[in-house]
């Protein structure tokens, strides 16, 4: 009887945590579909209908339809970049001998070990002097275009578990180093690729900091930065439910991707944890 | 011959075009600003006159600071609560989903983690609501059990640092109870087998067993949230702006405000915040060595 009680205390504390996760969620999607009034007068009260203009109020006068736009771009051309550098260099240097290798290798893994908080200005010097602020491109550059260690590790020990007469059987029967990584190292290593890449759009779609130091053009904002410049204006026009309505879209993307690929990406974010 | 030249050939072009512009940018964006940061922290710069060098004069006005030890005070702070309240919770809850079989286990692992894709300034937003003093969550729900509830949590001195406690607990806690699951999934049945044929309690088993066993995992994690607590000055960034009169202001803020923001400031300091950088970076490199050291000796194999 006692251990029936005890069981079901432990069941309520998952079940607390639970809440506190789903209950403030929940309550901004309650509240972005009142009026002002409705959300001024009671918190708790119903409302008297699904205000859903308020979501069409967001969209265009809180920005959100340009800023979806410029994170589509943004994210997307990141991604695309720095997939390709990442499984192309995964590939260079885990199949492929070279003579600088080892050396490039330990070069990048350096990365590792700088917090990055560090620059915040002298990367920011770095790409005026560039020219590369306010700029989509630029964030695409910085965002894409760098190896980074994390996806060279994990693509890279995934590409090492694929056998050697792989690649060697295909050279002897002619193929070139192109033929090879695309035809057989790319498919092969598809399931890696993925889970990378789920990663890193959860990454840049959540980024606010890179984009909020170098893009100072609202009409370039990414939804991040465009959320935060729409709070800051609330200051002036307390239209709050609009303000919730706009950050019910802004989670949408994220629950959406969540749901279908929770496996990968809890499985991605937890990799570097787990190995003391 | 002819065939291996070819290859030789294929493979100088593929490394040139794969691997060159990647590692170039690598050490563009990344290395050099490293460096970069260095030298400006040796600077008077206002990021857009002379640059100035004077020698030490920053790192010896990072000693006669106020703003820069209280900073680190609301950072210690953070650190002495967020730390010990994130990993105790997530192991309890780790070990309830590992080792009691109720229906809802699986969605609930999944649940937990949910804030760790949530983007940050969402996550922000979605506590300001819940901090706010007169339409907020908190005050609203205690109102409901007759406690109160006319607070404003984020516009008092007194409450706005540690309103952000529970703000980091909340988004870190799933990333933990994963890691600690999977910890827990590895240990070997067979010793918790034998300690239960010896009448051993859930309790002692967590206890005895299961922690001293995770105690690798556990110094990790330590270390993973220092860095996450120092680096993460976003929310107050967004949130409270370092206010009120300063009772929010972190180490990373006060850095970026002084390069960034220009508020009540009028001048930018590039700097001055880049030596604030390397204290930071010097903090970080110094307390996982700390932690190390620390746990190292108790860590245990089986």
């Amino acid at each position: 009887m006692r251990i029936r009680v005890t069981s079901w205390l432990w069941r309520m504390v998952l079940f607390v945590w639970a809440l506190t996760v789903l209950l403030p969620l929940f309550w901004i999607l309650y509240q972005s579909l009142k009026t002002n009034q409705e959300f001024f007068a009671d918190i708790w009260a119903f409302p008297s209908h699904l205000k859903w203009g308020n979501y069409e109020k967001a969209w265009t006068q809180l920005g959100i339809g340009k800023s979806v736009i410029n994170t589509l771009y943004y994210v997307g051309l990141s991604l695309l970049i720095s997939l390709f550098v990442s499984t192309v260099n995964a590939y260079a240097f885990t199949r492929i001998q070279w003579k600088l290798r080892s050396l490039l290798w330990s070069v990048i893994m350096i990365s590792l070990f700088l917090p990055g908080i560090n620059i915040l200005v002298s990367q920011y010097t770095l790409m005026r002097a560039l020219d590369l602020t306010n700029s989509l491109n630029g964030l695409v550059l910085l965002a894409g275009l760098p190896v980074g260690a994390f996806e060279l590790l994990l693509l890279g020990s995934f590409m090492r578990s694929l056998p050697k007469e792989l690649d060697e059987s295909a050279f002897i029967d002619g193929a070139t180093l192109f033929q090879v990584f695309r035809k057989i190292i790319l498919p092969l290593s598809m399931p890696g690729i993925v889970t990378i890449g789920i990663f890193k759009f959860v990454g840049l779609y959540n980024d606010f900091l890179g984009p909020f130091i170098l893009i100072s053009d609202p009409d370039k904002y990414p939804i991040s930065v465009n959320m935060y410049n729409a709070n800051a204006m609330m200051e002036f026009k307390a239209d709050w439910v609009t303000l919730l309505a706009g950050l019910v879209i802004t989670i949408i993307p994220t629950v959406i991707v969540y749901v279908l690929f929770q496996r990968k990406i809890i499985e991605g974010a937890t990799m570097g944890g787990v190995k003391g | 011959m002819h065939f291996l030249k070819s290859a030789r050939f294929q493979k100088a072009i593929f490394l040139f075009i794969v691997v060159a512009p990647a590692f170039a940018a690598y050490v563009l964006f990344t290395l050099y600003p490293n460096a970069l940061s260095i030298f400006y922290s040796f600077l008077d710069w206002d990021g857009i006159g002379v640059k100035t060098f004077i020698g030490w004069d920053n790192y010896i006005r990072l000693f006669q600071d106020p703003f820069i030890s209280r900073a680190l005070q609301h950072n210690l702070i953070l650190l002495v609560t967020v730390i010990p309240i994130t990993l105790a919770i997530s192991l309890v809850l780790a070990d309830l989903l590992v080792n009691r079989t109720f229906g809802e286990n699986s969605f609930y692992k999944v649940l937990y983690f949910f804030p760790n894709v949530l983007s940050l300034v969402v996550i922000a937003l979605i506590w300001s609501f819940i901090y706010d003093g007169t339409f907020g969550l908190l005050n609203g729900l205690l109102q409901v059990f007759g406690l109160g509830g006319e607070h404003n949590w984020l516009g008092s001195k007194s409450t706005a640092l540690l309103s952000m406690i529970p703000l980091y607990v909340w988004c870190y806690v799933g990333f933990y109870v994963v890691i600690f699951m999977n910890a827990m999934q590895g240990i070997p049945k067979s010793l918790y087998e034998s300690a239960t044929l010896d009448g051993i309690t859930h309790m002692q088993r967590f206890t005895k067993i299961t922690l001293p066993l995770l105690s690798g995992v556990i110094r990790v994690g330590t270390i993973f949230l220092i860095l996450s607590v120092i680096k993460g000055f976003e929310y107050m960034l967004i949130m409270t702006k370092g206010g009120p009169g300063g009772s929010t202001e972190v180490i990373s803020l006060y850095m970026f405000n002084l390069a960034f923001g220009g508020l009540n400031l009028g001048q930018h300091f590039y700097g001055y915040a880049s030596t604030i950088g390397m204290m930071i970076f010097v903090l970080l490199v110094g307390l996982k060595l700390v932690v190390d050291k620390f746990f190292a000796k108790d860590s245990v194999e089986y």
